[in-house]
């Protein structure tokens, strides 16, 4: 696949050549800047900020402000169009994706052009708070596009954070330097090149937040497996029993939060079998609650404290019952026991007491007609 | 630090302030003194950066305060208030934990430099502008001489106090992180802009200009909480995982220490730094399938036992290839990508599985095992130079040598941390770490480091 910086490179390369011609044309008028700012929004469809928990937001976003001032209504239009088509090609996602994602960022653009004119139509404020608000509400007009869009992929309301501030904040400061008010200094695109920078660097903070927040994640799946390697469990338990946990869970409407906990500690629960000290444990059978009480000390050290908490035996938790039960209801399916009468074997398991709740919510989740609410749960 | 070095460190803090505030008096005597309303926000603005921002600007360095004290230069360039940007410049100084603690040296130092680096470049960048109308491309022009007169300002006063401090050569101290002062002249630009904002629509756009920088240190400080939080988790799992073997409790965390102390010495960048500092930590997560009474086998294993003692490089790798961030590293597990072979040529080979191997076998060799007692680390340095250049890396066996010696610290024999109440044999230099456990004489060299 070609790399963020290629793709960025043709696009900066695109903009030039075009530019230059632009000027050749037309030297001395405003198409060479209408031709750089649609190459800063093409840009920008290709450096997106990723906060966590948030669709993901463009930087074109902010771009966009500047030609919705600074253009008549046509070009505005068409520099949109010409941005979202160019980058159609290099976007990576798939191509349903690609299109869906152009098509609403268009959009976003269109509705914040006419909420601009709008707005910046209202008789009766001096030049500059009107323009301020223009563009203030100009740029909310794009969040809201964003968050409907989301709301209508996910059914879910992403919080707004402090990366649509950060775009609308940066898009309004571009628009401002880039022709001032009422006869105030403007600096052109430099403005908008410069107020890039606070941008960029949100945007390399939330790369690293990302990758770290992944790496995070993997290493805990990752050592998850460590006990199957060993021959401690079957192959997959810790991710099935994890999976199945946060479907239960969230059929029980624990809260993303609890549904990590609940995940991590769904993950390392065969863990603490691989610490148990070897001298202790030699020529004895190990019991499920010494490893669970070695797993929930062990992580009790470290950030995932909370989810310690749900491996300990007297953890009265509803996090810790549903990983017990699913748990349990994973060793009898996978040594063979069918999936209907696993939970009702559960129902009057020997010597356990689960929690009616949860095995319900397990029930109506491992049934063959239960729909599962895919993509919601996704810790 | 010594106290001869304290005391000269004492005397440059003093010496510095003595010129700031000097300078400041001549300012405020002989120049026009600046326009309260501006000074006011501009200082705040500063002290608010230098304390907030901290995290980011540790990779930023302070670019915060050039964009701040360029802000001033542009806002009190119409009368050349030079007792303005000085103000300003101070204020960054008054970074508030230090106030806490009282540490005046620092405090001085800090203010100080900021004052002086700031009316430096603040001449400068008069000298070019002047005081009438300049277009906003000149402004924007002359804040490049300014950044660098700035940069070069900060880098000479900081270096002085690192020499002072260390007692480095002032050439080596100069020479480091010099890159990141790079970034001063976008920041000086931004500054520009500011000022311009400033001057036109005085504090109404000023929250605009703060919300991405804010967001932006948010983000950069969730992601230092989230990799610290994140290795020390990951230390605390595999110091538990290892516990169970007296032998090799803290093995990982020690390798991990050591792969940092040559990454640094060799310069790696700080995210591959990062990479390399959690592939040590894991580089023998495998092991913990390989049953304890193999590992600990006191004696030489058969070749069944000791094909089964391999297997865990596999696993360490499948592991580490699990993790996209280490992925690229993951050969780090294994003992052929570690080996080093001076015929090969080793050009666009990444050095991490070097790295780990030296600091591995390093490792092994300074601390007891089931089969033999911690040798001293100058048979330790001994042995890895004798196979340096065959077995090992020689610069990362050299990286690792200067990096101890830099940091004074010695492990081996009579130095380890964790005492064995058991009687391990003696072992002898060759013995890195399986050694006297291989099948056969020959087999020493497939298996270099011996994990």
């Amino acid at each position: 696949m070609m790399k963020d910086w290629v793709r960025a490179t043709i696009v900066a390369v695109l903009t030039a050549l075009a530019a230059s011609v632009a000027e050749l044309l037309d030297r001395g008028g405003s198409t060479t800047a209408l031709v750089v700012l649609t190459g800063f929004v093409a840009l920008g469809e290709l450096v997106v900020l990723r906060p966590p928990h948030r669709a993901a937001l463009p930087l074109a976003y902010a771009f966009m402000l500047v030609l919705v001032r600074a253009t008549s209504p046509a070009e505005c239009i068409l520099a949109f169009a010409v941005a979202e088509l160019v980058v159609l090609p290099l976007r990576t996602e798939a191509w349903s994706e690609r299109v869906r994602a152009s098509v609403e960022h268009f959009g976003a653009g269109i509705v914040a052009l006419g909420v601009y004119r709008l707005a910046d139509s209202i008789d009766g404020l001096s030049p500059t708070p009107r323009m301020l608000s223009a563009l203030a509400l100009s740029g909310v007009a794009i969040i809201v596009v964003h968050e409907v869009s989301a709301f209508s992929r996910s059914y879910r309301l992403p919080p707004i954070g402090g990366a649509d501030l950060a775009l609308v904040a940066s898009g309004m400061l571009m628009a401002i330097g880039f022709r001032g008010v009422e006869a105030r200094e403007s600096v052109g695109l430099w403005s908008v090149a410069l107020f890039s920078i606070p941008l960029l660097s949100a945007w390399y903070s939330f790369e690293r937040l990302a990758v770290i927040s992944r790496t995070s994640a993997q290493t805990i799946e990752a050592l998850s497996v460590v006990p199957e390697m060993a021959g401690l469990a079957t192959p997959g338990h810790a991710a099935r029993v994890a999976d199945l946990s946060v479907l239960v869970g969230d059929r029980l409407g624990l809260r993303r939060r609890d549904l990590d906990d609940l995940r991590a500690a769904a993950l390392l629960h065969h863990l603490g079998h691989l610490c148990l000290d070897a001298e202790e444990v030699r020529d004895r059978p190990i019991e499920p609650a010494e490893v669970a009480e070695k797993g929930a000390e062990i992580l009790r050290q470290t950030d995932l404290a909370k989810a310690g908490d749900l491996l300990a035996t007297d953890d009265l938790h509803l996090g810790g019952q549903i990983l017990r039960v699913v748990s349990a209801y994973d060793d009898l399916v996978t040594s063979g026991t069918p999936v209907d009468t696993a939970v009702d074997a559960l129902y009057s398991g020997p010597g356990f007491v689960y929690d009616p709740r949860v095995l319900e919510a397990l029930d109506a989740t491992v049934a063959p007609s239960a729909v599962s609410p895919v993509g919601a749960t996704a810790g | 630090m010594n106290d001869q070095r304290a005391t000269r460190v004492t005397a440059y803090c003093v010496a510095l302030a003595t010129f700031a505030v000097g300078l400041g008096a001549v300012l405020g005597v002989r120049g026009p003194l600046p326009a309260l309303a501006p000074l006011l926000a501009l200082a705040l603005l500063h002290l608010f950066a230098e304390n907030q921002l901290t995290d980011l600007t540790a990779e930023l360095g302070s670019s915060a305060g050039v964009m701040l004290c360029t802000a001033a230069m542009v806002v009190f360039r119409s009368d050349h208030s030079a007792l303005g940007v000085f103000i300003v410049g101070v204020a960054g100084g008054f970074y508030l934990p230090q106030v806490m603690k009282w540490e005046w040296r620092k405090l001085l130092f800090n203010c100080s430099m900021f004052a002086i680096a700031s009316v430096a470049s603040g001449l400068v960048f008069w000298a070019i502008t002047g005081t009438g109308k300049a277009s906003p491309g000149l402004l924007l022009l002359a804040a490049f001489p300014t950044a660098l007169v700035y940069a070069v300002a900060n880098v000479v006063m900081v270096s002085i106090v690192v020499m002072l401090a260390t007692g480095q050569r002032l050439r080596d101290v100069i020479s480091v992180g010099s890159r990141e002062y790079l970034v001063y002249f976008p920041f000086a630009l931004l500054g520009v802009f500011l000022g311009l904002l400033y001057l036109d629509y005085e504090l109404a756009l000023v929250p605009l200009f703060l919300v991405p920088i804010i967001v932006a240190r948010q983000a950069f400080s969730s992601y230092l909480a989230l990799k610290r939080s994140h290795e020390a988790t990951v230390r605390i799992l595999v110091g538990a995982l290892e516990a169970k073997d007296p032998y090799t409790a803290g093995h990982a965390e020690r390798v991990a220490d050591y792969a940092h102390y040559i990454g640094l010495e060799l310069g790696i960048p700080a995210s591959r730094l990062e990479r390399l500092r959690l592939a040590a930590l894991m580089h023998d997560v495998g092991k913990l399938v390989v049953p304890n009474h193999l590992l600990n086998k006191p004696g030489k294993l058969t070749a069944e036992e000791f094909d089964i003692v391999r297997k865990h490089e596999d696993v360490s790798v499948e592991i580490l290839t699990r993790i996209d961030f280490l992925a690229p590293v993951a050969p780090s597990a294994t003992s052929e990508a570690a080996h080093f072979s001076p015929v090969a040529d080793d050009r666009g080979q990444p050095v991490e599985p070097h790295i780990v191997a030296v600091a591995d076998a390093y490792d092994a060799m300074t601390s007891t095992r089931s089969y033999r007692r911690a040798l001293s680390q100058d048979i330790a340095f001994a042995e890895l130079r004798k196979n340096s250049g065959r077995q090992f890396h020689p610069r990362v066996v050299d990286a690792l040598i200067s990096g101890l010696r830099r940091r004074g610290e010695v492990h081996g024999a009579g130095h380890e941390l964790f005492v064995h109440h058991v009687s391990a044999p003696r072992g002898h230099t060759g013995s890195a770490g399986l050694g006297d456990l291989l099948p056969e004489a020959d087999d020493v060299a497939a298996e270099p480091t011996g994990r």
